[in-house]
């Protein structure tokens, strides 16, 4: 401990300021290996141990790989002295997944100390055993979470439920059943603690299975007040989606916007449309654009995707809501005392409870009460930073939805200096969609206050707010041009300070807004024009003049004024115009001809000469933009160029005029606004990142949990509980549903076949290698072919000269500018060998051996079934009688089949029985599963001559898919909508073609008739094609590829998920020499990220394997 | 739920990891975090949600320390940036502070805190009072007696008895000697006044602090002589609703030591206790700047700690600022301050001189926030005032006391 005191002359200074740090674990931190670990940790002393774990936990911290240590750490788990206890712990839970074996030797201590006296010593080890997530030892922390589950400690029962879903983690489904039932337990807990923790548990384990929380409903709305804050949180989440699948949304709330007819008065006379028309009134209270709440509303059920997917066909959605799935907020017992509980929640310190129990009553709550949450919502606003512009995101959507919400409290939204950059930005966003006629004066006051913040980033989205107000509020339009026009003004403009840069942001943005505002009502804003055109001497920023000289240019007939003005202007333009910039002389040029087109006698032919004057000086403009723009524009007018004007001009003169006419003459409306936003349920990270993060869920189906359900519910717990086996009875499995949502299966799979055979037939047998030019059009000019890399493409062709062989060097165009080159490997359909399994192997059956592999085909019984081609044969010399292969709980199963909560067990099809297998005899069988992608394997009994075996079926994650046929646009395209978050990529080796070339080096007197590039596409397509049900895509390789260099060849595949047809991209990259191991890159794009993680693995473990030999 | 915990220092050194589920979380994302915020640090820094291309990331900075957590599902981004204050309150508590040194030097503890104040990503334990009786803070004595006797188990070996309580954040079996109980109104005034000198907006962010030390379980009820100005308040859990609700009294049991029992805020105030009036005026490549100061409504109590504080335009070249009262600083990062102190009676203070701007700068068009600080002991300026407490279920009678404060929060005037 003394050591840091041995003191040197010159690290004196450090000693001391150690002298403030005697006592803490400074130099433990500073250098924790300045000891030998290995003998402090087998000391007898307590304190000893701890200084060596204190060192460990320093390298830990440090980022230091100290696993080596382990078994003796392991060992001091016994250790009587809790901070070493403690100390072991922590580290333990950091490197247990990486050590399993040795991780076993604790548990002996684990058990021991899960008998202890003290509850801490029993919670502690219950934390850690369940954290250190070994399968093997499930079981036995399965029984220990279910021993403490009803420990007398509040504190263990607590910890129990946080186990749970670290057994979850493992995915063992004989634990699933156990689980749920421990999680109903702890939920009955009389203990709000216990209560908060299992609502967690319930959220990550199954929070689709609702008829749980269904018998407890009203206890758990009593106790929510009591809960901790962490668990209310969860909790408000739960009871919200349970109220909505149980009982409906509610009809006086914002959700009722997807009632039938509730923006139609179309119906008269029955009863419920006059409750309608009640409603209705109510509800226009505060809202001005239905079609948004609508569109919110419905994004909250249906999830962004879906919507947008469903918006074409809206009549099927507003049918489908009938007024059957709402109930009432005011009548309705079980809304009432979920908007009575969360009520109190909103005083909480806690910003995340506000903010959840917020998001109910916005749902829930009628309309007219829904101002209860703005108070608290906005209280929210003084507390951190961080939270204050998660909130703000919140209260952004509330805003836009029902602008009178917050309209008592613009004062709220004014920026104070300390805000952050991003805060003020929303708070502008805010205000300018919260104004009303009567607030906006004052709105206007603060933004003139804006324009001047020194931050002039800040002062350009002032600029944009003040241009969204004007478009919400015609009636203030005149007053915010004004105001924009003095940002513009030469005065502003000469004197400004700073940076340019930081200037010209501002006014670019001034008369952007200027330029939107306009654009509502041109004639009345006719001074604004003018007084813009004025300034364009001053102006000297290209983007900014570029903008008046287009509004100069399209309003250039508006009023008495202007049309004299603008070709005045345009003289004036055309005569620097060499002196502009680019995008001035655009604007310039389609200023002149939309003049030329609007203008009449005198002004004709002013406007005329012109016109041909800037075409003149755009011809031997340095731009090649330009000069073809003015070439463009000349042939398009040549009538009026022509000799004797626009009276004599010839017939064919016509199209061209029209022609020019329309791109030019038209005027452009005001479009309407475009909602791009996409919604997500609030509170929800999903709402910040604006994109659905994987584990989002939307509301569930209103009314979707009927009374069957629940009551179904309730007996999976106490099924099993009798039954008292570990077998998987299967009532309550909805736990995987959360990873999986099932969505209804829709594709066709006869013709997908057919394509699929089809383009096989239409590539023929031999390869074809095709250079696509992509996306270009092809290009007339043959100077262009000297661009292009041609030495690296002619030593590939040079290679290939052997158009009647193997290869054909097909489609190739000298002319196209080639990127990449695209090679079309033809049928290889023979090279697919699918791997095959043994089910049973003879020496353990009797005989009887059974291999299986996946097929390929689409399961003849249902889209969402894996088709396993089952080979039966005899290999005894006596005949064998009754074969066929049951689920290991047959019985169980059979009994329950009907029962809706057990879809998500594997199961399968039940096959057809084989009476009789001779000796010798082969008979396949071909056996539907489906898996509900459960990796682990599946346990099946084989019967034969009245005897079962037990066998075990391993699920192949290649075979979860089917070939999706897309073409690489659609693929890059797809690839590019699933980016970042559903973007995963894994290294691995790739040796497979090294054989096959070596043979072929080997054939010496056969000319080598195959390139080295195609071996290798084709072994590794063969091979992803003989794991995994993909479909090929394309082949790309890089042009300039040397000959034995493979680095940049890509494949790529495409397959969509079975059961929710989902699709799924993977891209192999190769790098590397040909015929050394290549290093293949296998990048996978997949909206399930569970799924595509896994099935990533797998093309990862399979790739380097050694190729069949068979 | 979050999946893994960081601790940055301000030069982006990864100080502690803490992985809270199976699902590891390489360090490697706070090489990409910082990199990130340095390359674009107006606008990452302060995001408090990041999505990364393999984590979502939530935030928060305090004293230079960054408190980094991942998670790769969806979760209440607000629970998440919620659980890191906790995280640094509890921590800043115990080791007096935060910065780089006291975590490094203290990293046990912080690991230690860390595993009881959260399970596989969801949050257990984060009652302060029930933590530093599981996890005794660092202290001079512990110091000490660690050097003395090299015992240094700070780990308590017993649970809590809070943790079963039905009152979880109180400790159960107190025994203080003298049994006593503070309430401490603290008030933060927010105002803007905006260019024209119209007050736009005005209000008072207030707490009610208790710092009570008082033994057993006593239960203890707040009134107010005027409630109806509490409309809008936050609680502490401790606090029931039911009174509330019916006869808006606080009944609460309280945990032990100083703690936040509520905040409110008070609207739409129309006066503030003192005026600030800049003046500027700029011509010809300089700018006159002048600002007053003085008492504009008596609060009855004085005002102390008068501070000024501006930024001064990129433009300004320099600077010549002389007050004739306090002192005026002009920092490098063109910070400009003015401290006063206290308001003397006989003169109003005033501070006055010109800016020059850089060349070819005519006109300053930029205006600066002046943003004031100032504190009044003895005073709530929203009014409210303490009624009486009771104190009930308690062997001895305690000592109570009363306090109040108002010091200026986010109070700004526009120029």
């Amino acid at each position: 401990m003394f050591t840091q005191f041995g003191t040197t002359a010159e690290n004196f200074s450090k000693a001391s300021t150690m002298v403030f740090r005697i006592g803490t674990d400074a130099h433990l931190y500073d250098d924790p290996d300045d000891v030998s670990i290995s003998p402090l940790l087998d000391s007898k002393f307590d304190s000893e141990k701890c200084e060596a774990l204190k060192r460990l936990l320093a390298l830990i911290a440090q980022g230091l790989d100290v696993s080596n240590y382990f078994p003796q750490v392991v060992k001091n788990v016994a250790s009587q002295s809790l901070e070493v206890k403690k100390l072991v712990y922590l580290y333990l839970l950091h490197y247990a997944e990486r050590r399993p074996n040795e991780a076993l030797l604790s548990i002996n201590i684990f058990q021991r100390d899960l008998g202890d006296q003290n509850p801490l010593v029993r919670a502690w080890a219950l934390r850690t055993m369940a954290g250190i997530r070994l399968h093997v030892i499930s079981p036995l922390v399965l029984v220990a979470v279910r021993k403490c589950s009803r420990d007398p400690s509040v504190y263990v029962r607590k910890c129990a439920a946080n186990a749970l879903p670290k057994l979850h983690d493992l995915r063992l489904e004989e634990n699933a059943t156990s689980i749920i039932e421990i999680i109903g337990i702890l939920l009955n807990d009389n203990s709000p603690g216990v209560v908060g923790a299992a609502a967690a548990a319930f959220a990550s384990v199954c929070p689709n299975n609702l008829p749980l929380i269904g018998r407890n409903y009203k206890r758990l709305c009593e106790i929510l007040p009591d809960v901790e804050e962490w668990g209310q949180i969860i909790l408000i989440g739960i009871l919200l989606r349970y109220v909505i699948a149980r009982h409906g949304l509610a009809k006086e709330s914002i959700m009722a916007s997807l009632l039938p007819n509730i923006f139609n008065n179309e119906n008269t006379g029955s009863e419920s449309d006059t409750d309608y028309l009640e409603i209705k009134k109510t509800y226009e209270i505060g809202i001005q654009e239905p079609e948004l709440v609508a569109m919110v509303s419905r994004s909250y059920l249906a999830g962004h995707d879906k919507y947008l997917s469903h918006l074409n066909n809206s009549d099927t959605i507003s049918s489908e809501n009938t007024s059957s799935r709402f109930t009432s907020s005011k009548n309705d017992e079980n809304v009432k005392i979920l908007l009575q509980c969360t009520s109190p929640l909103l005083w909480s310190r806690n910003s995340a409870v506000v903010l959840a129990a917020a998001g109910v009553h916005w749902i829930m709550a009628p309309v007219e009460e829904i101002s209860k949450i703005v108070k608290p919502l906005l209280f929210l606003l003084r507390s951190s930073d961080a939270s204050k512009y998660v909130v703000l995101c919140n209260i952004q959507v509330f805003a836009k939805v029902m602008p009178s919400l917050f309209g008592q409290n613009i004062e709220d939204f004014f920026i104070s200096s300390s805000d952050a950059y991003q805060v003020k930005a929303l708070k502008l966003e805010i205000l300018s969609s919260i104004a009303t006629d009567a607030s906006i004066s004052v709105i206007f006051q603060e933004f003139q206050d804006y324009v001047r913040d020194p931050d002039r980033r800040f002062a350009a989205n002032t600029v944009v707010a003040i241009g969204l107000c004007a478009k919400k509020n015609p009636q203030v339009a005149h007053t915010c041009v004004e105001g924009l026009l003095a940002l513009t003004s030469p005065k502003s403009i000469n004197s400004t300070s700073g940076s340019m840069d930081d200037e010209a942001v501002v006014l670019i943005q001034a008369i952007t807004s200027i330029k939107d505002i306009i654009k509502q009502d041109p004639p009345s804003h006719e001074n604004a024009i003018i007084c813009l055109i004025r300034n364009l001497d001053a102006i000297k920023v290209p983007v900014a003049r570029a903008m008046i000289v287009w509004i100069a240019g399209e309003y250039n007939s508006v009023g008495n004024i202007i049309p004299k003005m603008v070709p005045v202007i345009l003289r004036f333009l055309a005569r620097d115009f060499p002196s502009e910039s680019i995008e001035t002389k655009y604007q310039i040029l389609n200023a002149a001809v939309k003049v030329l087109l609007n203008s009449k006698g005198e002004d004709f032919h002013t406007a005329k000469s012109v016109l041909s004057y800037v075409l003149d000086l755009a011809k031997f403009d340095l731009n090649y933009d330009i000069r073809d723009r003015a070439r463009v524009l000349r042939k398009l007018l040549s009538c009026y160029f022509s000799s004797s004007g626009l009276e004599e001009k010839e017939d064919n003169d016509e199209i061209p005029l029209l022609l020019a006419e329309h791109i030019f003459g038209e005027t452009i409306k005001a479009s309407t606004e475009m909602f791009n936003n996409r919604f997500y349920l609030p509170g929800s990270l999903s709402q910040i990142v604006f994109h659905a993060a994987p584990g989002y869920e939307p509301l569930p189906e209103p009314c979707s949990l009927t009374e069957s359900d629940m009551v179904k519910g309730l007996e999976g717990p106490t099924q099993t509980e009798d039954n008292d086996s570990d077998v998987d009875s299967g009532s309550l499995n909805e736990e995987e549903g959360s990873y999986y949502s099932e969505d209804s299966v829709t594709a066709s799979t006869g013709t997908d076949n057919e394509s699929a055979a089809s383009e096989s037939d239409n590539n023929n047998t031999d390869s074809l290698i095709n250079f696509s030019d992509v996306g270009k059009p092809q290009e007339a000019a043959n100077g262009l072919s000297e661009f292009m890399s041609k030495g690296a493409l002619e030593s590939w062709l040079d290679d290939n000269d052997n158009p009647g062989s193997s290869q054909n060097v097909a489609g190739i165009d000298n002319n196209e500018r080639i990127s990449s080159a695209r090679i079309s490997i033809g049928d290889i359909s023979t090279r697919i060998k699918p791997k095959i399994y043994t089910l049973l192997d003879p020496t353990y059956g009797n005989g009887l051996k059974v291999v299986y592999k996946y097929s390929s085909e689409v399961s003849t019984m249902s889209p969402s079934l894996v088709s396993v081609d089952t080979i039966f044969e005899n290999c005894s010399s006596d005949p064998m009688t009754k074969l066929f292969l049951t689920h290991e709980d047959y019985e169980l199963l059979d009994q329950g089949s009907s029962s809706e909560s057990q879809k998500d067990v594997p199961d399968f099809v039940p096959m057809e029985k084989i009476a009789i297998l001779e000796p010798g005899q082969t008979i396949k069988r071909v056996i539907h599963v489906h898996f509900h992608h459960h990796l682990l394997p599946m346990k099946l009994i084989l019967w034969f001559n009245d005897k079962k075996h037990p066998v075990k079926l391993r699920p192949d994650i290649g075979y979860f898919i089917k070939p999706f046929i897309m073409d690489l646009d659609v693929f890059s395209q797809k690839e590019s909508q699933l980016p970042g978050m559903f973007e995963y990529t894994r290294r691995c080796s790739f040796t497979d073609h090294l054989a096959e070339l070596a043979s072929d080096d080997k054939d010496g007197d056969v000319p080598s008739t195959k390139d080295s590039f195609l071996i290798i596409c084709e072994s590794l397509a063969s091979k992803m094609l003989s794991n995994a049900n993909l479909h090929l895509v394309s082949v790309n390789m890089p042009v300039d590829a040397n000959l034995n260099d493979a680095s940049g060849l890509c494949l790529r595949f495409s397959g969509e998920i079975l059961s929710n047809s989902i699709p799924c991209l993977v891209s192999v990259t190769l790098d590397g020499k040909s015929f050394e191991p290549l290093n293949a890159t296998v990048k996978i794009n997949c909206e399930e990220t569970v799924f595509g993680l896994n099935l990533l693995n797998r093309i990862v473990n399979f790739l380097p394997e050694p190729r069949l030999t068979s | 739920m979050l999946q893994c915990i960081f601790l940055l220092s301000d030069s982006g050194e990864v100080m502690l990891e803490k992985q809270l589920t199976g699902h590891r979380v390489d360090r490697s994302i706070c090489a990409w975090f910082w990199e990130q915020s340095v390359s674009q640090p107006d606008s990452f820094k302060v995001l408090p949600v990041i999505a990364s291309p393999t984590h979502y990331l939530f935030q928060i900075v305090r004293e230079g320390i960054t408190f980094l957590a991942c998670t790769q599902v969806e979760m209440q981004p607000l629970m998440g940036i919620e659980f890191l204050c906790r995280v640094a309150d509890v921590l800043s508590d115990y080791l007096g502070g935060l910065n780089e040194d006291v975590i490094k030097d203290n990293f046990v503890i912080v690991y230690e805190l860390l595993d009881e104040m959260i399970d596989n990503g969801f949050p257990l334990t984060t009652e302060p009072n029930i933590l530093r009786d599981m996890i005794a803070p660092p202290n001079i004595v512990s110091k000490m007696l660690s050097v003395v006797t090299g015992n240094t188990s700070n780990v308590s070996d017993t649970l809590p008895g809070a943790t079963s309580s039905c009152v979880p954040w109180r400790t159960t079996q107190l025994k203080h000697a003298n049994n006593d109980v503070y309430v401490n109104l603290v008030e933060e005034l927010d105002a803007i006044i905006n260019s024209d000198g119209v007050l736009v907006k005005c209000e008072i962010f207030g707490v009610v602090e208790v710092n009570s030390h008082l033994s057993g379980i006593p239960d203890l009820t707040l009134s107010f002589a005027n409630p109806s100005i509490l409309n809008d308040v936050q609680f502490h859990p401790c606090i029931r609703f039911r009174p509330w609700e019916s006869e808006k009294v606080l009944s609460f049991v309280p945990p032990d030591g100083l703690f936040k029992l509520m905040s409110y805020r008070v609207k739409k105030l129309r006066n503030t206790p003192i005026y600030v009036k800049p003046q500027m005026s700029s011509e010809s490549g300089t700018c006159r700047l002048s600002v007053m100061v003085g008492i504009r409504n008596d609060p009855g109590k004085a005002v102390d700690s008068l501070v000024v504080q501006f930024q001064l335009p990129h433009c300004v070249s320099s600077a010549n600022l002389t007050a004739n009262h306090g002192t005026v600083n002009i920092l490098a990062d063109k910070t400009c301050s003015w401290s006063i102190g206290r308001i003397p009676k006989d003169k109003a203070p005033q501070m006055s001189g010109t800016l020059v701007l850089e060349d070819g700068v005519e006109q300053l068009q930029v205006k600066p926030t002046f943003c004031v600080g100032f504190k009044i002991m003895g005073v709530a300026l929203s009014g409210l005032k303490i009624n009486k407490l009771d104190v009930k279920n308690l062997p001895t009678p305690a000592h109570k006391g009363f306090r109040a404060q108002t010091e200026a929060g986010q109070y700004e005037v526009r120029s």
